[in-house]
């Protein structure tokens, strides 16, 4: 899997390809830990190039949502590929998720979010 | 791809016989299950033809049984088993069950990307094969994240097994196989090894009755959890490699 983060107006914005499974958890994780020590962390996951999500890497991305919660800031999703779309539905994640269609708009609503 | 399709296969029961029957065996899978069947709902749902997807649950002591049934997918069976019988008597329950025309069976893990099915449903469909296996050993085969010491005893059991029953299949374990329904309902009718080595019979099986079959090149990622332990695995396939040999020399496949 790769993986290829920025920073967008102060949001951390990390977007993903390929399979992301339990090899490649770790590596979120890490990337997750270095952007969450800084608080409120606002982070944007684009999975636009995932098209498979096993529950290590849910796992991950839950972990880093509750880390970004727990400093008052927050996690959004965004760009999800049909496959990973039903997993989420499947897992019911996707209640627990806030989910957007475009980057942009995910990196707007948390920028919008700050200033409120 | 289609979402509507997808969510179309999800409500709709399908109308007749299924093109395909996808069986997952499944023992103790509550962590791995659900993103595979996610990945095959997606896939599957998009290809345009009428499938099921079977679940053969092998006795699980978790809660893979009350996820399956909780996804509320009406074209998946599940099939309950009373006790754990072994990788091969869920497989068999399952090949058995199915109403497909051609019927595969998978890893709970996905451990081969479902997308791989096209390449196995050309052969069977198209080019006439009534097998169509997927492999890690065939030219174009893309492994990840394999030990070197499972890579060692594969090479090894490969050897083994083309010298002593003439199999003339590089790799008999993958678990992704595509059958069509006449092959899989007579092999699985036959079969007598319920265990991990199940399909090392039933490819002796074809072989000895003729099927023709076709050994296609798949992805396949180690995912980490995977029940089997290298060392047993050898001894287990020594073991029921002695007791093909044997079945055939009593007559036991006499009348598959």
């Amino acid at each position: 899997m790769q993986q290829v983060s920025r920073s967008i107006n102060d949001v951390a914005v990390l977007e993903l390809s390929g399979r992301f499974d339990s090899h490649a958890a770790p590596a979120v994780s890490a990337w997750m830990d270095s952007v969450t020590g800084r608080q409120p962390a606002r982070v944007v996951v684009n999975l636009s190039g995932v098209h498979f999500i096993d529950s290590a890497a849910l796992s991950a991305l839950v972990s880093g949502m509750k880390r970004c919660r727990t400093g008052k800031g927050e996690l959004y999703l965004c760009c999800l590929q049909q496959p990973v779309r039903i997993i989420f539905e499947l897992t019911r994640l996707n209640r627990a998720f806030t989910i957007f269609d475009e980057e942009a708009i995910a990196v707007a609503m948390l920028t919008d979010r700050t200033i409120s | 791809m289609s979402y509507d399709a997808y969510s179309r296969w999800k409500h709709a029961p399908i109308e007749g016989d299924p093109f395909v029957s996808v069986v997952i065996p499944a023992y103790n899978e509550e962590v791995r299950i659900v993103p595979t069947i996610g990945a095959i709902a997606s896939h599957l749902s998009s290809s345009g033809f009428p499938w099921e997807l079977i679940v053969a649950d092998d006795g699980s002591k978790d809660s893979t049984v009350e996820l399956v049934e909780g996804l509320e997918l009406v074209n998946l069976r599940l099939l309950r088993a009373p006790a754990n019988g072994g990788k091969g008597s869920a497989v068999r329950r399952g090949v058995l069950a199915a109403r497909g025309r051609y019927i595969l069976f998978t890893d709970a893990d996905n451990s081969t990307p479902i997308e791989e099915i096209d390449k196995l449903l050309r052969k069977v469909d198209t080019d006439g094969y009534d097998i169509a296996i997927g492999s890690r050993a065939a030219t174009g085969a893309e492994e990840a994240h394999r030990s070197p010491l499972r890579r060692l005893l594969s090479g090894g059991l490969r050897l083994f097994v083309r010298s002593a029953l003439r199999v003339g299949v590089s790799d008999t374990q993958c678990g992704f196989k595509l059958f069509t329904s006449a092959a899989a309902r007579r092999l699985h009718s036959a079969q007598t090894i319920m265990g991990f080595s199940f399909d090392l019979e039933i490819l002796y099986l074809a072989a000895r009755l003729g099927y023709r079959v076709a050994e296609v090149p798949v992805a396949w990622i180690d995912a980490p959890g995977s029940k089997v332990d290298p060392i047993r695995e050898v001894r287990r396939f020594a073991r029921d490699l002695i007791t093909i040999k044997l079945n055939d020399l009593r007559g036991v496949y006499a009348k598959a």
